[in-house]
């Protein structure tokens, strides 16, 4: 699966975040990102899908301003088995 | 674990403080924001050529600066500073116990400064003074090890600096009014004035804002350099009103102070405007223009701090220049930053618990009642335009005018913040 280009919703500005496509679909790595760094990163991977219903965040803390933001859109985020010190969510569209 | 608008994951425990805590600080700001068009109602008489002394304008005033602004930045910042320092602010007690002691020292002041009690007033004052101490010390304790987010650290740092100066000269200025003076009444009044609008409250408002402003436009963090100078800049200007108080060369300090600030400012709101320029959400709605409003007033009370400087040939310039900057830029930023924090939080806490299926949490705009935002909206831009006037004009009866039409708008942001926490608390219930 390709990654569409964020960066136009971004306003031409680089979006932050390692991204990459496993079996299981998309994964956006946005540790050690200072906020609102890991917000702009997934919030924009996410508005430039048009048919992926799933990403997966690594993430290096619990990002409580992220969901509200991903409730506009119609996502939740599910917690997932993470190795110590990460916190990875499944984000899923259902809206 | 289902997340929708979030379950408790690793480590958020520490960090998110339970709603109740900021809740209680909006909610007390949001009774004091009427409480202080109610006192400017009654005290109207006084307004125009206000100069200080006991009285209802007095009270209005502190209740704007401390019930308002103060209560507003202390909520905000146990809330949002963890996020930014990745430490969380420990037991929710020390705040709840803070809220307690500050309210009712906010109270007991306003009450003692409204009816010139000076007994009621000082031990207000003692009450406000001790729990700000708290409050430092909580905020204190964070920064220490503060690990991430340099650039709001350090505008808390400063911050926190100036609301030491604040409280000392407000002990000396309380102190004045039961017959144990300390600094000179002018050196104490100029840095308690200055040192709590632009340092405390101000400082925080600029820091905070470096969080707030691109996670609600959805743009990358500010240019670390520019931000660090902007704080330079303020350091400066604080320094320089610093030596125009105790008397060190007023002319030229006091230049060079409204021009460091000034500078300051720019580099401020152009960091920002950059970052409402370029982030992914371009329509911010109402909220950020009252931002926009309230920075371009800032910039607005600059010149009339160097009209006062200068001496210029206007009655009430003073009072106008207090109008400017603590109704037009720090009241209007906080109300305009306020109406988003608010659903914004309580969608963050409503949705912090299971939901069944996969059944979206509420959003932010699902528990914003707008129509109450519009009329506040008109009814603070319009009450301010007044005073404006009635200062200008010296009128008592335009003043009343102001402050019924600001009680209006007051009671419409109440109207929109007791619909947002009931939404809120009808989503966790169910």
């Amino acid at each position: 699966m390709s990654v569409p280009n964020a960066n136009a919703l971004a306003g031409g500005a680089a979006t932050p975040g390692k991204r990459w496509t496993d079996a299981d679909g998309l994964h956006i790595d946005v540790r050690g990102l200072d906020p609102p760094g890991p917000l702009v990163a997934i919030l924009g991977l996410i508005d430039a899908l048009a048919e992926a219903s799933f990403v997966y965040v690594h993430h290096d803390r619990d990002p409580a301003m992220l969901y509200p933001e991903l409730a506009e859109r119609g996502w939740v985020a599910e917690s997932i088995a993470a190795p110590a010190g990460e916190v990875c969510l499944k984000l899923e569209r259902v809206g | 674990m289902k997340s929708a608008s979030g379950m408790f994951l690793a480590g958020a425990g520490s960090r998110l403080l339970p709603p109740s805590i900021p809740f209680r600080f909006f909610g007390a700001a949001v009774a004091c924001h009427l409480l202080a068009w109610l006192a400017l109602l009654v005290g109207a008489e006084d307004v125009p050529r206000f100069a200080g002394g006991l009285g209802w304008p007095l009270a209005a005033l502190h209740l704007i600066t401390l019930g308002v602004l103060a209560m507003t930045a202390i909520g905000a910042s146990l809330q949002l500073l963890p996020v930014a320092t990745r430490r969380g602010v420990g037991a929710a007690r020390w705040p709840a116990a803070l809220w307690w002691l500050y309210a009712v020292g906010v109270a007991m002041l306003a009450l003692g400064m409204g009816i010139a009690s000076p007994r009621l007033l000082a031990a207000g004052a003692m009450a406000t003074i001790v729990a700000l101490a708290v409050y430092a010390a909580l905020l204190a304790r964070n920064l220490v090890g503060a690990r991430g987010m340099p650039v709001v650290v350090a505008h808390v740092w400063v911050a926190l600096a100036a609301l030491i100066v604040v409280i000392v000269t407000a002990l000396s200025l309380a102190g004045s009014y039961i017959g144990a003076p300390g600094l000179d009444r002018t050196t104490a009044l100029v840095l308690h004035i200055a040192y709590a609008t632009c340092g405390f409250v101000g400082m925080l408002a600029f820091g905070l804002s470096h969080i707030l402003v691109p996670m609600f436009a959805l743009s990358a963090a500010s240019d670390e350099r520019k931000a660090f100078a902007s704080v330079a800049l303020a350091v400066t200007a604080l320094l320089l009103v610093g030596a125009l108080a105790f008397g060190i060369a007023p002319r030229v300090t006091g230049i060079g102070a409204i021009g460091a600030g000034a500078a300051a400012v720019v580099v401020h709101v152009r960091l920002m405007a950059n970052a409402l320029a370029t982030g992914m959400r371009r329509r911010l709605g109402r909220s950020f223009v009252l931002v926009r409003i309230a920075w371009a007033l800032l910039g607005v009370s600059l010149v009339a701090g160097l009209g006062v400087l200068l001496d210029a040939p206007l009655d009430g310039s003073s009072t106008l220049l207090i109008l400017l900057l603590v109704g037009g830029w720090l009241l209007t930023f906080l109300l305009g930053i306020l109406q988003r924090i608010v659903p914004f939080l309580a969608a963050m806490h409503a949705g912090q618990r299971k939901l069944p299926g996969k059944r979206l949490p509420p959003t932010p705009s699902a528990l914003t009642a707008d129509r109450p935002l519009a009329i506040h909206f008109r009814c603070h831009l319009a009450a301010l335009a007044l005073l404006a006037v009635a200062v200008i004009a010296d009128s008592a009866w335009t003043v009343r005018l102001a402050a019924v039409v600001g009680a209006a708008g007051a009671l419409a942001f109440a109207n929109f913040f007791v619909v947002a926490l009931r939404r809120m608390n009808v989503t966790e219930a169910r």
